[in-house]
């Protein structure tokens, strides 16, 4: 029987969350869904649905597990591998670990190279933040930006420092 | 364009060659101005937009021009488009290809160490490295930025100047979440549409930028509520 992870399919959010899970308490359990297909997650039907929505799993963390029923967590020991997933960046697939009933590891793996590797971290955090900053621009050759007037040339540091060079 | 142009040469030649070199620039630009210009009456492109002229008839320049907008706007998913609203604008990819192109020239000339500005599209080329400030967002006298380029281009694209002048195709309105993107990396014409793309995206610009990386584009950007973002392989300037 396969199993996976329905909630990490809907977002990058999702995909955090487990991360999220596996580093900071690996015996924690995640919501599971019954043989998940990735772009119709819990509609197999079978004796262990999920239990909490797949498209909210960034609240789930630390919430109690898939039905099951009981101690234990009722969930099949042994690794289990999801379907890939598609979305905009390439295909994720989601492999979970479970033993004595609970899911004690999630894992994700991507084709690497090109464009899909730039999933992981989500994108945006490849870009390094940093305050604004704003310094005195005396010892540069020249400054660019969205400088497209005349007027504003003639105000803007790039018009000092063509005056400066003579 | 109505966009100031400021021009260094180094080279150790005599002063008249220089001012010719300098002249010729000028003159190209000139050149260039009056096929291109949106505000000309009597330009190739304004023709071009009254139906008056075919890609046929225009100059080699504009052909170029519109097969190079058409890559682009392939290339950038739509983002690029020099025909928004059906009316044709290339003034976004004109200005850093005329500055790539006077670039060309001075190599030609003789004169291969040398920076271009025109409105904040630089070429800094040559074997010496050339420093390049980042204008504030906020403050036309303050950088916040400044890089070490080596033979490379540098171009900015910002809301600041003249408003939300840069439309985000998929929602119609005017760019908001990014104040100011620029690109650094080997061709100033794609520097350039690249950071205007980036732009044009909004939010999804700043993955657009992460992704240019790749390619040797690298970039910083700061939002319209102040954060600033850098690729890890900016030449920031020690």
């Amino acid at each position: 029987m396969r199993r996976s992870t329905a909630a990490v399919f809907g977002t990058l959010a999702g995909v955090g969350m487990i991360f999220g899970v596996r580093m900071a308490a690996p015996t924690q359990i995640v919501p599971v869904a019954e043989d998940a297909a990735a772009e119709a997650p819990a509609d197999s039907g079978q004796d262990a649905p999920a239990d909490e929505p797949a498209d909210a799993p960034a609240d789930d963390e630390g919430d109690a597990p898939a039905d099951g029923g009981g101690a234990g967590g009722g969930l099949t020991d042994g690794e289990f591998r999801g379907t890939g997933s598609k979305y905009a960046y390439g295909t994720i697939q989601v492999t979970i670990t479970v033993e004595d009933g609970k899911v004690s590891a999630a894992d994700a793996t991507y084709p690497t190279g090109g464009e899909s590797a730039t999933i992981n971290p989500p994108a945006i955090e490849k870009l390094n933040e940093s305050a604004l900053t704003a310094e005195n621009g005396d010892d540069v050759d020249a400054v660019s930006g969205a400088t497209l007037t005349t007027e504003a040339y003639r105000k803007s540091l790039q018009a000092a420092l063509d005056k400066a060079a003579g | 364009m109505g966009t100031a142009v400021s021009i260094e040469l180094a080279a150790d030649r005599a002063a008249p060659e220089l001012r010719a070199l300098i002249a010729d620039v000028c003159g190209w630009l000139h050149e260039v101005d009056a096929r291109f210009s949106t505000y000309k009456e009597d330009s190739e492109v304004s023709r071009m937009r009254r139906g008056e002229l075919t890609s046929t008839g225009c100059h080699p320049d504009l052909r170029h021009v519109l097969g190079a907008c058409a890559d682009l706007w392939r290339a950038t998913d739509g983002y690029f488009d020099a025909y928004y609203g059906g009316v044709l604008d290339p003034s976004g990819y004109v200005k850093g290809w005329a500055v790539a192109e006077a670039s060309r020239r001075l190599v030609d000339a003789g004169c291969p160490t040398h920076f271009i500005s025109a409105g904040g599209d630089i070429a800094a080329r040559g074997d010496r490295v050339w420093r390049v400030g980042v204008r504030h967002p906020w403050d036309e006298t303050k950088v916040a930025w400044k890089l070490a380029v080596r033979d490379a281009a540098v171009a900015t694209s910002g809301t600041y100047e003249r408003g939300g002048h840069v439309i985000n195709p998929r929602t119609g309105k005017p760019a908001r979440f990014l104040r100011s993107v620029t690109v650094t990396g080997p061709d100033l014409t794609l520097a350039d549409a690249y950071a205007t793309a980036a732009l044009a995206m909004d939010r999804e610009g700043l993955r657009y930028l992460e992704k240019l990386a790749t390619d040797g584009y690298e970039s910083a950007a700061v939002t319209e509520d102040g954060r600033a973002f850098t690729t890890p392989g900016l030449p920031v300037a020690t």
